[in-house]
């Protein structure tokens, strides 16, 4: 965290155009951000998606390839939906882990994805509606930035605030007990993965009409890059830990540090090395992350067979 | 499989031990375990009988060199999945820097300082990885994607991104395409590496504790010593593999680029679940992986030869994929009851 | 709590900093080679930005991850140093949302006066455009053109035509078969890419127009590499038949180049073989020599690569204006096919 302060103002610094025209880097921070919201509501039930890249394109195929544009926009929600209820289905009620089952769902839905589009772009209608679209609303701030802020408003408020999202973390942190507890987590399991696709679907929906056309084969680069704005914003991959503002953190910072490296007209190459290397330091120099070296270290020292400092921040459930 | 952590697993989630099983519940139980056996050999059968051209030595071969690549990756990435680390992303840029590494300085300087090139990088990935996760403690899918990253910066930007040829009647070339039999050196080397990765895993101390991590990784640190080695070799041995990995490609193809190793990532991990290792760690093996490669291989082969569309092989892919998981699960909760 | 706090804290940072800002909104940030935080040094042309400096944008999709990229971004900078242009060069990987982005970026740069765009995704580049005539930017196409209905909105284009060189792939396919009634095997590009699939269509199309009498058995991606490429001949060879192929089909030379490895393996005479590619590469060259491969379409990234920033130049200095009609505002990278009889030709030296 620290770290990714201190680039923050070494950005600051160097290049206020990234602060000038936030907009612009408010719609690259969207690009991931959007989905990697969705994704941190799975994520802190314990479980994983891996399948939003894939709804994400699917979504945007279908909503181009229906001529009527508002029937178009719903259907693509609604593959959102459904891809959730199917996540959901294949985890809850069939128990299989939900890495391999999102797994084969992006595998899945990649293909089919392809096939419904014949394997080219497809372009939209209704193009001059998706051209209004991409037109600022308020301020600078088009409808795709504005809908990604009240996503997160609405996710930051449900996970903390109302009684359905807070159950959420504790059937994260240690579901035997949350199901003591009385809460139906097979309910909640598939309104996390819902949420999850709606989102994801969503965001597809919207670059489709921004773009005036759906890629079959967008959102490549969006899977890992959402993980990983989840995680350095300290939301714990086995759950139960982390927040929805820690994953906005996260992929503000990473959006803002890309803005930042192509204002300052970087080679590519050189940008991925920095960027690696950011994640790098940033993740393994996360407060918790350098107790536990400490404590390795110390182990090291008195020696063999002496038990080590418990680490801390174990909300690990050892049962996986 | 008879060795104390299976065994510890097996009691752990057993009913009372005195509970009469019947015979059902004890085919289920087999099936749950052993049901990617049983799928993998129903899709050779159908693929045999009804897939034309598919029994062929030169069909049987392509399969092989289709499972090569990917397979040593994944029989190595083993480790890292069943420490409980779930994934090491930076394959892809490990296989590709090894390829390019060998052909490229093979070119100028020979095979002997090219194999240790691609040797200290393959080190350099294991360790980096090894001390974020092992020590650090971080998450293995950002340090590996961090490094993924890293490495494919620093491949593209001194290799410029262009493709590197081998000459043509070279001996790497002629490595790439020999055979015994219907067999490719490649697979050979796939089969060795399995053997040789799966005594590693079973029969050493080392082995012991990488699987201890994934069953239980609080226990492990606590009562091990210098575990966090134990994870710096999970990732060596994954980064050597994958070092493998990238000399039999280049030998095949006899050419290295760095776009060569796309997806390695993801179709390595499929192969490692869908033989059966838990992405969770602590179950699973080194030959399981080798029958998920060949799952997948059979069945990409397959749909190739039937004339199915790309978009169509996915679909098949993705829903074979959680069938057999599926097929898995509910034997498991069938054999419970 | 610890965790809220360590959250808080950047995000107020952040927050801070934004409004600050914006309150400076009119000041022109310095751009250059600077940037944050590691000792990186960018790679591009010129320093510190001067007014008489011209700032130029390069949205491309493709850059070091490819062999024709690599090979088209030297050409591209060093005219660029000559004609005094500071170029700040991007790298979407065909990801069309990525690119939009990047365009954002470029046109919200105060400092910009002109555009270079390869799109990704031609179907969706028009926002783009019309963001960049909106700010008065100027944008030179290069290497992939718009669609017809947008070319107004561009100053020019410089290139090859995908469509085309698939086609004329076909058509040396088509003499080669003499009217031959014969069966050949097609292997595509990355599937759902837009020059993959362009190249496909140029090809299957002009076969079906020119040539009926040369039948498409089987088609499957090859996806740029050569050892995929291999494989994925062979099964095809192995699918439908090995007596009823007498032609292949590549959408690239290292592609073509597995599938002619793949011929080789089954012992198979790769001479009997009618096989056309595109590319003209340093790995399809000697492979026309060799008579392995019959024929190849010669594709010049420098050409590319230079043009492109002579086109944007001519824009920004106002020797083209908006849409195509001026002289030199299009200009097609000229594709000669290659076969035996030229390969040689200094003309059609492999470049990438």
């Amino acid at each position: 965290m620290a770290l990714l302060a201190a680039v923050l103002i070494g950005v600051l610094l160097t290049e206020q155009t990234v602060f000038t025209a936030y907009s612009v880097t408010l719609g690259r921070v969207a690009l991931v951000g959007l989905v990697a919201l969705g994704l941190t509501v799975v994520i802190l039930m314990g479980e994983l998606d891996l399948s939003v890249a894939s709804t994400l394109a699917l979504a945007g195929v279908v909503t181009a390839s229906i001529p009527d544009l508002g029937l178009g926009i719903l259907a693509g929600l609604a593959v959102g939906v459904v891809v959730g209820v199917v996540n959901a289905f294949l985890v809850a009620v069939i128990g299989i882990n939900s890495f391999i089952a999102t797994l084969g769902m992006l595998f899945f839905l990649r293909g089919l994805a392809l096939v419904i589009s014949n394997e080219a772009p497809i372009k939209l209608n209704n193009v001059e509606a998706g051209i209004a679209f991409g037109q600022p609303l308020i301020g600078p701030i088009t409808p795709r930035i504005l809908v990604f802020i009240l996503v997160f408003i609405g996710l930051q408020i449900f996970i903390a605030r109302i009684r359905v999202g807070r159950e959420f973390l504790a059937v994260g942190g240690n579901r035997q007990a949350a199901r003591d507890a009385g809460i139906p987590v097979k309910r909640r399991i598939f309104t996390g993965f819902i949420i999850s696709g709606v989102v994801a679907a969503g965001a597809g929906v919207m670059n489709t009409l921004e773009r005036t056309a759906a890629d079959p084969i967008a959102g490549s680069t969006v899977l890992l890059a959402s993980f990983a704005a989840a995680i350095i914003g300290g939301n714990y991959l086995k759950g139960g830990r982390g927040s929805v503002v820690g994953t906005l953190i996260g992929a503000a910072s990473l959006g803002i540090i890309q803005v930042a490296l192509t204002l300052a007209a970087v080679q590519v190459p050189i940008q991925q090395i920095f960027i690696g290397l950011l994640l790098l330091v940033a993740v393994t120099t996360d407060p918790n992350n350098l107790r536990a070296v400490i404590s390795s270290i110390r182990t090291l020292r008195t020696g063999r067979g002496k038990v080590a400092e418990p680490s801390v921040a174990t909300n690990r459930s050892t049962s996986s | 499989m008879g060795d104390p952590l299976t065994q510890v697993n097996a009691l752990a989630t057993s009913e009372a031990p005195n509970k009469e099983i019947s015979t059902g519940a004890k085919v289920l139980a087999w099936m749950a375990d052993n049901g990617i056996f049983v799928l993998t050999a129903v899709l050779i059968a159908v693929a045999v009988i009804g897939v034309e051209g598919f029994a062929s030595l030169q069909n049987i071969a392509d399969v092989f060199h289709r499972a090569a690549p990917i397979g040593i990756v994944a029989v190595g990435m083993t480790f890292v999945v069943i420490s409980g680390n779930y994934l090491d992303l930076s394959v892809v840029a490990q296989v590709a820097t090894s390829a390019v590494i060998l052909i490229a300085v093979s070119n100028e300087y020979g095979y002997i300082p090219a194999i240790l090139a691609a040797m200290l990088a393959a080190a350099v990935f294991g360790i980096v990885n090894g001390v974020a996760v092992g020590y650090f403690k971080a998450n293995a899918v950002i340090v590996t994607l961090s490094t993924t990253y890293i490495g494919l910066g620093l491949l593209r930007f001194f290799s410029g991104g262009s493709i590197f040829f081998g000459p043509y009647e070279s001996p790497l070339a002629s490595f790439g395409a020999g055979k015994l039999g219907p067999v490719p050196y490649s697979a050979i080397v796939l089969v060795i590496m399995t053997i040789l990765l799966s005594l590693l895993l079973t029969r050493t101390n080392f082995g012991f504790t990488v699987r201890s991590f994934g069953v239980n990784e609080r226990a492990t640190r606590l009562g091990g010593t210098n575990t966090g080695l134990v994870i710096i070799g999970a990732f060596l041995v994954t980064a050597f593999s994958a070092m493998i990995a990238g000399f039999v490609l280049a030998a095949f193809s006899n050419t290295a680029v760095s776009a060569m190793s796309t997806g390695y990532d993801f179709r390595a991990l499929a192969a490692i679940i869908v033989g059966g290792t838990s992405v969770f760690g602590g179950k699973g093996s080194v030959p399981r992986t080798l029958l998920g490669v060949v799952f997948v291989s059979v069945l990409t082969n397959v749909l190739v030869l039937l004339n199915i569309s790309f978009g169509y092989q996915q679909m098949a892919l993705g829903f074979l994929i959680a069938a057999a998981v599926s097929i898995d699960a509910l034997a498991r909760r069938a054999g419970k009851k | 709590m610890r965790k809220s706090r360590l959250v808080l804290a950047p995000a107020a940072m952040l927050a801070a900093a934004a409004l600050v800002l914006t309150g400076c909104a009119t000041e022109d940030a310095s751009t250059g080679s600077s940037d944050s935080g590691s000792s990186d040094s960018s790679g591009d042309t010129g320093g510190d930005t001067g007014d008489d400096t011209l700032k130029v944008y390069a949205l491309l999709p493709q850059g070091n991850d490819q062999p024709y990229g690599t090979t088209y971004l030297p050409p591209m900078q060093a005219k660029a140093a000559e004609l005094g242009i500071e170029l700040t060069i991007t790298n979407s990987e065909y990801d069309g949302d990525k690119q939009a982005s990047e365009c954002e970026i470029a046109v919200a740069d105060s400092e910009t006066d002109g555009i270079i765009l390869w799109p990704a995704i031609a179907d969706s580049i028009r926002p783009c455009l019309e963001a960049a005539n909106a700010a008065g930017i100027p944008v030179w196409i290069t290497n992939a053109d718009v669609n017809p209905e947008d070319t107004g909105l561009t100053y020019g284009y410089s290139g090859t035509d995908s469509y085309g060189q698939g086609a004329a792939s076909a058509e040396m396919m088509c003499e080669f078969a003499g009217g031959a009634d014969i069966g050949i095997i097609q292997i595509n590009g990355l599937t759902g890419n837009s020059v993959a699939s362009l190249r496909g269509a140029g090809f299957r199309e002009t076969v079906a127009s020119e040539c009926p009498n040369v039948t498409i058995l089987a088609e499957q991606p090859g996806n740029w590499n050569k050892d995929e490429s291999q494989i994925a001949a062979s099964e095809m060879l192995t699918a439908v038949g090995v007596e009823n192929v007498q032609g292949m089909y590549a959408a690239d030379d290292s592609m073509v180049a597995g599938g002619i490895a793949a011929l080789e393996a089954r012992g198979l005479a790769v001479e009997d073989f009618i096989i056309t590619s595109i590319g003209n590469t340093f790995l399809g060259n000697p492979l026309v020599i060799d008579g392995k491969l019959d024929g190849t379409v010669f594709q010049s990234s420098s050409w590319d690569g230079e043009n492109a920033v002579v086109g944007i130049y001519r824009a920004m200095t106002g020797d083209t204006s908006l849409g195509r009609d001026d002289d030199g505002s299009v200009l097609y990278m000229p594709n000669p096919k290659v076969t035996i009889d030229n390969a040689t030709d200094p003309s059609v030296a492999p470049e990438w």
